[in-house]
């Protein structure tokens, strides 16, 4: 125990003396810890943020429509020719199908939304009550969802997303007070809860969610349309292929015929989503290698001159007792510090970068991410630390005796 | 009567370039305790090989060393250092001391070898450095003290775990007259107090300070007079 503090000591002496030089041949492993922290926490930053844009999209829950997502079979304009979907369709799947827990058609568009003259951007959706159960990550935070008679009398009523809240409102409650879509005044009867945005790119806060049959008295009756389901299958497939059938009963397809929906589920999303990962992580994992083996060569270098300096010290202390593996351990123990010194240095670094790179996009470095980065600096300590201190442990005294 | 050191038929070869060199060649020595011993020689006779064999950085080629029922001349490089660190304390003509470290850091070197503990060490350090006459420069380091003081320091730093021999290589050979006589005053005390030095010199004065006085030419004894 002893002996350990008493090579950090010698280490640290040799070290301090040597301030700059040891600096400069820290700075590749600062490179390399920084390359392992900063990509590790980008991808944990990418796993957050994508868990959270896909809370929305839970996987009991499947998409209708006409697009088959991430299908690398089939070209856009082929299946952008299918046939729409069709309000009808709800009715008729529900009645049909065993596994549909609830389902809603859902319109959607952009446009413009605005009070006493203050304008703001929203992303419409006209769909029924039932909408509520297919998403149940979306909460009201105050008021209310909007009822199936206001649904069938297609009601001026609006429930809005926080982000419209706070842009057309600032602290007021908006529930029971009016804003303007279009031509039209709209009662806003509920406000949803905080939803962030999806993967730090477009925010979901600025829903603005109308009745069906409002959206297509004052919308368009037909047009880009989804059906969301949610199943109260176990097997999310057994649903996929029990729903499949009953659509293609529906749309009267022979038995040949390909489908001419889509029926999309998040795994498609997470699949496509590790794809991009997996590529990030290869290419991280690559330039983190190379700097981290360019860092460990500018340690194995150093320790180098450091036993070439020390020739005579090592020569006095092996004739003063001690052994080869005394000598080895007191070099590695010397490159190991150095190692550390720049694997903390790193993350102190990396802490301060990820936190600047928070106010962009979502990054916090995991403790878990920094124990390793410390671990990997030891390792590359003892790993470019080894021949230099063995050649160290394997001087002849009397050599290093008479060196000068 | 039993000897402290026992050296018997000693070989050690050299290849220099694929010319084979017989540095010692069949050299037999004993030494006993509390003996005083001079080992002289001129260059090339062998008696800086025949010093780091009894000192044991070094291995005969043929022969035996016996150092306190020890064999040495099977030993690993371990084992030379454990024996090294127990029996033997070194004073070179160079000094060789760390010059980055104090006095006190220096003279603690060898127990840290020995896995003393840190009070110990320190108590022990201190103690030997009194002992030579070092007191009030503990805390010095090596170029902020004489030719004479930094051998002095060696010496404690020889003394502190307290060997069965002092090996010294040329000690005053770096110091003026006036240190060298010191420094051979504090070996004529050593010895007094019972200490078993061997003296490595080229200067017949030096030599004379000793009780036994051994020649060495050409790898072997050549004559072992008692004073």
């Amino acid at each position: 125990m002893s002996s350990i503090w008493q090579n950090i000591l010698i280490s640290l002496t040799s070290i301090s003396n040597n301030k700059f030089r040891a600096f400069l041949s820290v700075l590749g492993i600062v490179i390399g810890v920084l390359s392992v922290t900063l990509m590790g926490t980008m991808i944990s930053g990418l796993d957050q943020t994508f868990e959270k844009s896909m809370s929305s999209f839970r996987s009991d829950v499947l998409m209708i429509s006409r697009f088959q997502w991430f299908d690398g079979d089939k070209e856009w304009w082929q299946m952008r020719n299918r046939p729409r979907m069709k309000p009808e369709y709800v009715d008729n799947l529900r009645n049909r199908s065993t596994m549909i827990d609830a389902i809603a058609p859902v319109m959607e568009r952009s446009g413009e939304i605005s009070r006493n003259n203050v304008e703001t951007y929203a992303r419409f959706f006209g769909t029924t009550p039932e909408y509520l159960k297919t998403n149940e990550e979306q909460k009201i935070e105050s008021g209310r969802f909007f009822s199936n008679i206001e649904n069938e009398n297609g009601a001026r009523v609006v429930v809005i997303g926080n982000g419209i809240a706070t842009g057309l409102f600032e602290n007021e409650n908006p529930v029971n007070k009016y804003v303007k879509i279009g031509r039209n005044k709209y009662l806003v009867i509920g406000v949803i809860e905080k939803q962030g945005s999806f993967m730090g790119m477009w925010s979901l806060d600025n829903q603005a969610i109308i009745p069906f049959g409002t959206y297509q008295r004052n919308f368009a009756k037909r047009g880009w349309m989804n059906l969301r389901v949610k199943t109260n299958s176990e097997d999310i497939n057994l649903a996929k292929e029990e729903i499949t059938a009953q659509m293609r009963i529906i749309r009267k397809l022979k038995p040949l015929e390909e489908n001419n929906f889509g029926i999309n589920h998040s795994s498609g999303f997470e699949a496509q989503y590790n794809a991009i990962k997996f590529t990030i992580a290869g290419v991280g994992f690559f330039i983190t290698a190379l700097s981290l083996i360019v860092g460990g060569i500018g340690i194995m270098n150093i320790m180098f001159v450091s036993v070439k300096e020390r020739t005579r010290e090592i020569g006095i202390r092996k004739a003063l007792g001690a052994t080869p593996f005394n000598i080895m351990v007191q070099f590695l123990t010397e490159s190991i510090i150095i190692c550390l010194m720049g694997g903390v240095l790193a993350i102190g670094i990396s802490f301060i970068i990820s936190d600047i790179i928070n106010d962009f996009f979502p990054s916090t470095m995991p403790i878990k991410l920094a124990l390793f980065s410390i671990l990997i600096s030891v390792l590359i300590g003892v790993i470019s630390g080894f021949i230099p201190s063995s050649r160290a442990s394997k001087l002849d005294p009397i050599e290093a005796l008479r060196y000068e | 009567m039993s000897f402290i050191i026992s050296l018997k038929d000693i070989e050690r070869f050299y290849d220099v370039g694929g010319e084979v060199v017989r540095a010692l060649d069949g050299l037999d020595l004993n030494i006993s305790a509390n003996e005083y011993i001079s080992i002289m020689g001129p260059s090339g006779s062998g008696k800086s090989t025949l010093m780091n064999m009894i000192g044991c950085l070094d291995t005969p080629t043929n022969g035996t060393y016996e150092f306190e029922n020890e064999y040495v001349h099977e030993m690993d490089e371990g084992q030379l250092a454990s024996i090294r660190n127990r029996k033997i304390g070194f004073v070179f003509q160079t000094f060789n001391l760390l010059p980055k470290s104090s006095a006190l850091r220096n003279v603690e070197v060898p127990l840290i070898y020995a896995n003393i503990s840190k009070k110990e060490r320190i108590d022990r350090a201190k103690e030997s450095l009194i002992d030579v006459g070092l007191e009030d420069r503990m805390h010095h380091k090596p170029n902020e003290l004489s030719g004479g003081q930094r051998q002095r320091v060696a010496i404690a730093r020889a003394l502190v775990n307290k060997p069965s021999i002092i090996l010294a290589d040329e000690p005053t050979g770096n110091l003026d007259s006036k240190s060298g006589v010191e420094i051979l005053n504090i070996f004529n005390q050593l010895h007094d107090k019972g200490n078993t030095i061997i003296l490595v010199t080229h200067e017949e004065e030096v030599a004379k300070n000793a009780k036994r006085m051994i020649l060495i030419l050409d790898g072997k004894v050549k004559s072992d007079i008692k004073n």
